[in-house]
């Protein structure tokens, strides 16, 4: 029994792994997070339920009035605007790329949750320059 | 005994540590970036480890020597450890960064896949009695499972999802600033000297291993000079 007792372990722990991911695909189709431009091409995105969207914080953009936070993410080409209710992310300033979870209703995004997508640039504070990703996503 | 690979091993390990610690921060994330000098080299050691897994399952193949299979083991093994590091560094990471511990992104997702698949590898190696058959088999594994390195490290690029593409490894030139590409790649170079030393223990020890395994009653043991006091008299 002791001989294949890390067989289980190991076996379970892929079981676990597929079955986490099939069943927290928010929409089935493997598709981490949809882009503004392609929402907005898809007539059906207003009626499709929750989904993730996700985008670059157009700069000048981010409004906090109390109850929500609004601001327009872009993806270079198309930009929607979200109104997220709850507390922001820690990083969460313009410029930075973001996944937000929620609905749409055809004219604003109503997102409460909110994941940082961090991009793959490290610079230091007084060296580098820090150049927000231009081919987003 | 320490060895001198012991030694360079901690040596070079040690400056990594101090430089990580002394170069600036991340100018988004500040320290929390740090991380990155456990975690990149961590995901290194584990492309490494299950590549050299291969290699050396080969050349058992090749050649029939035991010796092959004792470093395929290792290198397993140390690459399951090494693989379990990144992913616990990138969730303590992720938590204050993304916002969350954990989410289904594909390049997790797959990692997480490949330390249970590896895991399994582990797990044949200590399914048969006979090394020779053991080290056909899990040579074999090797080979098959060692077709998720690329997935694991393409995943990024191939599907959408939260983790960031490559910042050294990528066309073009590196996204990250000197300071901060040395500290990493002396991070990378020092988990690379640990590897070597902890491969180079572990097949002696699978060596050793084999030996008790297949010579249980070799040489003297204790109270082998006794023995059962004769019988005199009868009985009554």
């Amino acid at each position: 029994m002791r001989r294949y007792r890390l067989f289980i372990i190991a076996a379970a722990g892929l079981l676990a792994v597929l079955i986490g991911f099939l069943a927290f695909n928010l929409r089935g189709d493997l598709v981490y997070y949809r882009t503004p431009t392609e929402i907005l091409d898809d007539p059906a995105a207003a009626a499709a339920g929750r989904f993730r969207l996700g985008g670059q914080v157009v700069p000048g953009t981010v409004v906090d009035d109390g109850e929500a936070v609004q601001f327009e993410i872009t993806d270079g080409t198309a930009t929607v605007a979200v109104s997220h209710r709850g507390v922001p992310q820690q990083l969460f300033r313009e410029g930075i790329g973001v996944v937000v979870e929620g609905t749409w209703d055809g004219e604003v995004f109503s997102s409460d949750s909110m994941i940082i997508k961090h991009d793959e640039q490290y610079r230091t504070e007084e060296g580098g320059v820090y150049t927000p990703d231009s081919r987003y996503p | 005994m320490i060895k001198p690979l012991d030694i360079a091993a901690g040596s070079v390990l040690f400056t990594a540590l101090v430089l990580g610690l002394l170069v600036p921060p991340d100018a988004v994330q500040g320290d929390l970036q740090r991380i990155m000098y456990v975690h990149v080299p961590s995901a290194w050691l584990a492309y490494l480890s299950f590549g050299l897994t291969l290699v050396f399952g080969v050349a058992y193949l090749r050649t029939r020597r035991i010796r092959w299979d004792h470093l395929a083991g290792a290198s397993a093994e140390v690459g399951v450890v090494f693989t379990g590091l990144a992913l616990v560094t990138g969730s303590i990471w992720g938590k204050p960064v993304w916002g969350v511990w954990w989410t289904w992104d594909a390049r997790l997702v797959l990692t997480a896949v490949m330390f249970f698949v590896y895991l399994g590898y582990l797990a044949l190696r200590r399914a048969f009695e006979d090394p020779e058959v053991r080290a056909r088999r899990a040579a074999v594994y090797g080979i098959v499972a060692v077709a998720q390195i690329p997935l694991v490290h393409f995943s990024v690029v191939w599907w959408r999802g939260l983790h960031q593409p490559p910042t050294v490894l990528r066309p073009g030139d590196p996204q990250i600033d000197g300071p901060l590409l040395a500290a990493l790649l002396a991070a990378v170079f020092a988990f690379t000297v640990v590897y070597a030393a902890l491969v180079s223990r572990r097949a002696e020890v699978g060596r050793l291993e084999d030996r008790a395994a297949t010579r249980p009653a070799d040489g003297a043991v204790a109270g082998d000079g006794i023995s059962a006091p004769p019988i005199v008299g009868g009985g009554r």
